[in-house]
């Protein structure tokens, strides 16, 4: 009785062993499971995109936050891109329907850029979010509200942007 | 389990090891609240108070106040969204790194890495593996004596050459300060970077680069004090320049031949990555501020004072109150028409609300009729209101609707009154206000609309009736101002140049016979101090929408963390208004500085502005050229000459009775 309850310990044992395998092993990075980011050139025009790698167990709430974080940080910083002022943090990304709202939070609640930033931020962020499956419009709140500009008054945020936008 | 894939290989090669770890996972794992490992950090001890030791590594909670401490000193910026199990931190260097919840592996900007233990959460407050998060950053633990120094490195170097620069980019853990010992002039460039160590190869050689032969790095100092010499071996006859970076813990310098263009500023004898970036726009009250000393020049009439805010245009006097005398509704399918009647000339403001709510209100009105609370026939909308708002002072009568989606909505013209027409199809960009004037019993149509469908079949052009109530007046809007300073650079804020320019095209446009109204003619806010953005620049589309005003224009400088950039552009929102950019821009390209072209944007004043509107960024007080252009008062009038002529190109080839001046939707 003994042998039988270790056998059968064993083979649990083991049977979990392959699974916690299989799960930690699970090769990352395949070719499609990657997102696109856009930024904007400082010519203030130029649209680049490019390919960062993502977790493929990502549900599409994931994905925009993580878009969102990528377009915020932009290119590597030895790429001359219009950014969004360091410390601008995304908050959170909530997806309904065709719409994905974006919270930021940490600098840009104080920025006061100018047009062009504004402009080129916003830009490579609404085109990064509306590069993802079924979304069309992004609403941008700051600090969990909704805001007619930021504090240099320029773009409108009040309503949802869209590719359009621009 | 062949695979070419390395993670395979690597896997296979330590089943065994990973089936004990499995197994070890099966067990119940234990986080253990206990006394947490104090590091020295940048002067201080870290002792962090929600901390648990997990399988013998530290984890920190995100709200544990020295790990925040720690983050600001880096730069960096942790976001946390406890729904999607995300924790990304953004490096002062603008890497992300994103950890999982539950997971072990996390990916360092375009590397997967694995951390100790996975990342974990604790009711609200999520835990991460701190060492491991410390060496993303650029910070590694060394052991000085008992204490761990947690000690930041410089951890990358990127170089680049395009167009006969050579471009080398530094990333530092933490905002980079340091001294030039190498003699001006020379070519071999030599820094010594203070309170960093480097992990990066001590040689790295240079090919296809004709300005740079290799990069030398030397650490030195001591553990909690480290320094990093670089040694730049450039070759004979190039130059070296500190160029932009936009975040303190990036140094880029760029080297090129004499004679080719580099964009940067010299690398003095010390100094920091932030003395290099553009300031992000700050209002300084010690900066001299050029509204004062805009003085009258020998190439203008000054403008100074002579304007007095009382010389505003007031609105025009009210008469006696029209009368509404009929409401008819006409479904049309999946539109329907409201046909209403009134006794004379109405001016009339509508407002689209986010809820879908959509409501006219005619000033100087009474209901001659009913009132009304119905669900309107058809399926574009849901409800009806009509009634009386306000009493004999400044009677108003509000026709509201809720609308079943952002359907399109204009006003027009007809018979004995207008018709509100709501549309079959969605607005994809809905407008949110709109003001407009018109006359009982005067026909913008032809022929009366027997057919309300009609109207949906109307071509564009007719469905712009409203006139300017004062064909003669141009609205200039001086861009920010009071307690909004707008940007700041190089001595100069852009709140008063706005001013100032806008003194001098009023001016202009005056003598040139037109009626001006600004919306400010001091430093002042137009809505209140310290209001909402919102508040702020609605009151500055109020007023013009209010006066009824031919052309708005918008003046501001633009700014920008990259200081080589400069220009001027001109934007429209409306598609109406390019036309109207267009006219402006046509003159001020040539101005002086950079052609940026025109350019369409959703900006708040050229959005919500019924007329055609224009705003003009005028060049970039970031950029030392454009702003020592700014300084100049013969510039400023250019600049304002230029509007104005391009205002008054606008003007006559836009008659207004063949102009159509509000989108009237």
């Amino acid at each position: 009785m003994k042998v039988l309850r270790a056998v059968v310990v064993l083979a649990v044992l083991v049977v979990a062993a392959y699974l916690a395998y299989r799960y930690l092993v699970q090769p990352p990075g395949r070719s499609a499971d990657t997102i696109t980011v856009y930024y904007c050139k400082t010519d203030g025009v130029t649209l680049v995109a490019w390919k960062v790698s993502r977790d493929p167990r990502m549900d599409p709430n994931k994905v925009a936050f993580y878009a969102t974080a990528q377009a915020l940080a932009g290119p590597p910083v030895s790429v001359e891109a219009i950014r969004f002022p360091a410390g601008t943090i995304v908050k959170h990304v909530d997806l309904s329907g065709s719409t994905a709202t974006v919270d930021l939070g940490g600098t840009i609640s104080r920025s006061a850029g100018g047009s062009f930033a504004e402009s080129g931020e916003f830009r490579g962020l609404i085109w990064t979010l509306t590069a993802l499956p079924g979304i069309t419009a992004v609403q941008i709140k700051v600090d969990g509200a909704k805001v007619a500009t930021l504090p240099g008054g320029h773009l409108e945020l009040e309503q949802p942007l869209a590719r359009s936008s621009f | 389990m062949s695979s070419n894939n390395p993670w395979h290989v690597r896997a296979s090669r330590h089943f065994p090891a990973l089936c004990a770890a499995s197994l070890a996972l099966l067990l119940p794992i234990r986080s253990v609240a206990a006394p947490a490992p104090a590091y020295w950090f940048a002067g201080t001890n870290l002792i962090f108070t929600k901390a648990q030791t997990h399988g013998g590594e530290l984890a920190v909670a995100l709200d544990d106040p020295s790990l925040a401490r720690f983050l600001i000193k880096l730069n960096a910026t942790v976001a946390y969204d406890p729904g999607s199990r995300l924790v990304i931190v953004t490096s002062g260097d603008r890497r992300v790194v994103t950890f999982t919840l539950g997971d072990t592996r996390f990916e360092n900007g375009p590397l997967l890495e694995r951390a100790p233990f996975a990342p974990y959460a604790v009711g609200a407050t999520a835990y991460i593996p701190f060492v491991t998060l410390a060496k993303a950053l650029y910070v590694v633990p060394v052991k000085d004596g008992a204490t761990t120094v947690l000690q930041p490195q410089i951890g990358g170097l990127d170089v680049r050459t395009r167009d006969r620069v050579t471009t080398v980019t530094l990333s530092s853990a933490v905002p980079i300060r340091f001294k030039r010992t190498s003699p001006g002039g020379s070519e071999r460039l030599t820094l010594v970077f203070s309170g960093v160590a480097s992990t990066l190869e001590t040689k790295r050689s240079i090919g296809g680069s004709a300005e740079l032969r290799g990069v030398s790095i030397q650490s030195g100092g001591t553990a909690r004090n480290p320094t990093t010499t670089m040694t730049f071996d450039a070759t004979p006859q190039t130059m070296h320049v500190l160029a932009n970076s936009d975040t303190p813990n990036v140094i880029a310098v760029a080297f090129a031949k004499s004679g080719v263009g580099l964009s940067g500023v010299p690398i003095p004898d010390a100094g920091d990555a932030a003395s290099v970036i553009a300031a992000a726009p700050r209002p300084s009250s010690s900066a001299p501020s050029t509204e004062s000393s805009a003085g009258p020049s020998d190439e203008y009439a000054p403008v100074g004072s002579e304007v007095p805010a009382e010389a505003a245009i007031p609105p025009p006097p009210l008469g006696s109150p029209v009368v509404v005398t009929s409401l008819d509704l006409l479904p049309a399918d999946a539109a329907l028409n409201v046909r209403v009647g009134v006794s004379g000339p109405v001016r009339y403001e509508w407002h689209r609300l986010t809820d879908n709510r959509w409501y006219v209100d005619l000033k100087n009105a009474m209901l001659g009729i009913p009132a009304r609370d119905e669900q309107p026939p058809g399926s574009a909308a849901t409800g009806l209101r009509v009634r009386q708002l306000a009493g004999d002072q400044n009677p108003t009568v509000r026709i509201a609707f809720t609308l079943v989606s952002p359907r399109q909505v204009n006003v027009v013209a007809s018979d004995n009154g207008f018709t509100i027409a709501i549309g079959g199809l969605d607005d994809l960009e809905p407008q949110r206000v709109g003001t407009g004037r018109v006359a009982g019993g005067m026909l913008i149509a032809s022929a009366p609309l027997a057919n309300p469908g009609d109207l949906w079949s109307t071509p564009a052009a007719m469905l712009h009736p409203i006139v300017p109530t004062n064909p003669k007046l141009i609205v200039i809007d001086p861009g920010h101002g009071g307690s909004d300073a707008g940007a700041a650079h190089n001595g100069l804020t852009e709140k008063a140049l706005n001013l100032d320019i806008s003194k001098r095209l009023r001016a202009i446009l005056v003598a040139r016979g037109w009626q001006v109204e600004m919306t400010r003619y001091t430093d002042t806010d137009v809505f209140a101090a310290n209001g909402s953005a919102h508040d702020e620049l609605q009151a500055r589309c109020d007023i013009a929408n209010n006066a009824g005003a031919r052309m708005f224009v918008s003046v501001h400088i633009n700014s920008y963390t990259d200081a080589a950039l400069n220009g001027t552009t001109t934007y429209f929102y409306k598609d109406s208004d390019r036309a109207l950019a267009d006219a402006v821009h046509r003159r001020l390209a040539s101005v002086g500085t950079a052609d940026k072209g025109v350019r369409k944007e959703e900006f708040y004043v050229i959005h919500h502005t019924t007329m055609p509107a224009t705003l003009i960024e005028t060049a970039f007080l970031s950029n030392a050229s454009d702003a020592s252009l700014l300084k100049l008062p013969a510039f400023l009038q250019r600049v304002a000459v230029a509007i104005a002529d391009g205002l008054g190109d606008y003007a006559s080839r836009n008659p207004v009775n063949a102009t159509s001046t509000s989108d009237g939707s």
